[in-house]
């Protein structure tokens, strides 16, 4: 009988066993995390900074975040009535800078011991959300968490208002923030044409051909890339930003383009007869790419001087975005619940669910490879996804006025 | 005795252990609607976005209502006679039903310039949405030529999503959605 409980015992290891794609971390009892208000002056600004707090808090998932508002003096080493039960006190010390800014006085306390203080300084009221990104983060780094550097980044992306109207605009992840950068025309395509976030590309659809331009955050300037007829996308920009994969269309034919900025020359690299689009840079010398060439629509890679092609993905069907970094690649597939995100290895077969719900789209690498933005659609209400692979936790953040198109960080 | 026990001890493993799961394990919303915003940054063609905290607004605010009472469902135009012609999902083929409507638009824009809109339903935002509306124009735009059009005097875009004239989330409205519409000048 014993050798039958070993044998039973070894298959529900194997079975269970997924050494390529596990990436849950077991995590105990969370210690509950308050926060308060200490501002001299309450209102909704603080309130509000109160709230923002509270889902960074949540999207750290070190805490048990209770995001119940209270006072307290923030000189004082204990919490408010209210939060009597806390393990961690956040206190916050909102002070406007006569410039139309805050000075926000922040620390972090334990068993009436301080553990974290720092003072911030935001010029613009406006962006209020980042101080709490940045506090976020910082408290993060203090307490040992996986990084979180692409909370701080803007997201880019294009809202679909109307028919035939859409919009660019930056926002940050939860989009609490959300500044409208381009109008008046129908837009697509949003991406970052820099690590610094300065720069951006985007496609406009209003011109006599669809036009793939450059746009700059601070002075709005623009100038065109190149146009094709049918169709011109910007899908991907080089690490050192010097080059770009195109999707072009002459003659109604959509094929992906490597286009090098330093001597404005493009040159086409794939040629299928059907669909290839979307090229993502793999490296320096070797693209993924979505293609139909097998009849519905995957995912391959080839090198950019070749013509020999790699099929990616072996599961799924109308595998038609994707994102990669490294050797782990994500991508969206049609399952029985609609669209959802699925995380593969290069190096491995198999395959992990990263969503359940909704029809979830767009994915997109932190430059870390930490988290995976993506576009969620739940009946008519569209939302930005965020998922941390590593601790195996997602958020939504919905868009109250119109539908996302695409988006970039 | 000791059968019951090790029968029991084996049930016991096989309910507690379980597999490794490929479900996540969460889909938590954080309260990101902490967040209503209004915003001012220095740019140039500067705008303010709000949200109500509560409020979901549709995705699209309206459908186009010009090609929806035109030519979106297949019928005539009756402003300028052309009609839309109608793909099957993840299809860029022109089907049977939709032959004798290309044969009545050659008629109507032979000799003049115009311009073959492509358009797809929901279904994926992404790049290959994109270029299955422009295979669709492509597959008009052959069709045309074979009843005589010149080439030269066609234009094509793809919308994608872009420009739905339905937006119920039906069967039947996907279906109007996933078009090629003539636009004449």
């Amino acid at each position: 009988m014993r050798y039958w409980i070993l044998f039973i015992l070894s298959i529900i290891t194997l079975w269970g066993a997924d050494t390529t794609l596990e990436v849950t971390k077991t995590v105990g009892v969370l210690p509950k995390f308050v926060i308060e208000d200490g501002s001299t002056f309450s209102g909704a600004e603080t309130q509000k900074f109160h709230k923002m707090l509270s889902a960074d808090m949540k999207v750290i998932s070190l805490f048990d975040v209770d995001d119940s508002y209270a006072t307290q003096s923030f000189e004082s080493l204990q919490p408010s009535l209210t939060h009597k039960e806390a393990g961690y006190i956040l206190r916050y010390r909102l002070l406007d800078d006569g410039a139309g800014g805050f000075k926000a006085e922040v620390k972090l306390l334990q068993n009436s011991l301080e553990l974290f203080n720092k003072t911030y300084l935001l010029k613009q009221r406006e962006m209020l959300v980042f101080l709490s990104h940045s506090i976020a983060y910082d408290i993060n780094i203090k307490m040992g968490g996986a990084p979180l550097e692409w909370m701080k980044r803007k997201v880019l992306l294009v809202r679909l208002s109307s028919a035939r109207h859409s919009e660019i605009v930056a926002a940050d992840y939860t989009l609490a923030y959300q500044k409208v950068i381009l109008s008046g025309g129908m837009y697509g395509f949003a991406k970052w044409a820099n690590r610094e976030q300065t720069d951006f590309y985007y496609t406009s659809l209003s011109d006599f051909k669809p036009t793939i331009y450059k746009g700059n955050l601070a002075s709005g300037k623009k100038h065109a890339i190149t146009s094709s007829d049918g169709m011109a996308v910007c899908s991907d920009v080089s690490e050192d930003g010097s080059k770009l994969l195109l999707t072009l269309a002459p003659g109604g034919q959509p094929d992906i383009y490597l286009y090098d900025l330093v001597i404005n020359e493009k040159k086409r690299i794939t040629d299928y007869s059907g669909i290839d689009v979307n090229g993502q840079f793999m490296g320096s010398d070797t693209i993924a790419f979505v293609s139909n060439r097998f009849g519905n629509p995957n995912i391959f890679s080839k090198k950019i001087n070749s013509t020999a092609i790699t099929q990616l993905v072996y599961e799924g069907k109308n595998n038609s975005s994707f994102t990669t970094y490294r050797n782990l690649l994500v991508y969206k597939t049609r399952d029985g619940n609609g669209f959802n995100l699925r995380l593969a290895s290069l190096n491995s077969s198999g395959s992990r669910q990263l969503t359940s719900s909704g029809d979830n789209d767009y994915p997109r690498f932190s430059y870390d490879g930490e988290a995976i933005l993506h576009i969620k659609q739940e009946g008519s209400r569209s939302l930005v996804g965020i998922i941390r692979v590593g601790i195996n936790k997602s958020f939504t953040f919905p868009l109250h006025v119109g539908r996302i198109q695409s988006l970039d960080w | 005795m000791k059968r019951i026990t090790y029968v029991s001890a084996i049930l016991a493993l096989l309910v507690f252990s379980g597999c490794s799961t490929k479900a996540p394990t969460i889909d938590a919303t954080a309260n990101g609607s902490a967040s209503n915003s209004s915003a001012n940054q220095a740019s140039g063609t500067a705008q303010s976005s709000t949200g109500a905290d509560s409020a979901v607004i549709a995705p699209l605010t309206n459908a186009n209502a010009a090609d929806t009472n035109s030519n979106a469902n297949g019928s005539v135009n009756a402003a300028k006679g052309v009609t839309s012609i109608l793909f099957d999902y993840d299809k860029f083929d022109i089907r049977a039903d939709m032959q004798e409507n290309v044969k009545t638009n050659s008629a109507l824009v032979k000799n003049k310039t115009f311009k073959l809109e492509g358009n797809c339903d929901e279904f994926g935002s992404d790049e290959y949405n994109f270029a299955l509306g422009l295979k669709r124009a492509n597959a008009v735009k052959s069709a045309l030529v074979n009843e005589g059009i010149s080439a030269d005097s066609i234009s094509m875009t793809s919308l994608g999503e872009g420009n739905p004239v339905c937006l119920e989330k039906t069967q039947e409205c996907w279906a109007k959605n996933r078009r090629v519409d003539l636009k004449l000048p």
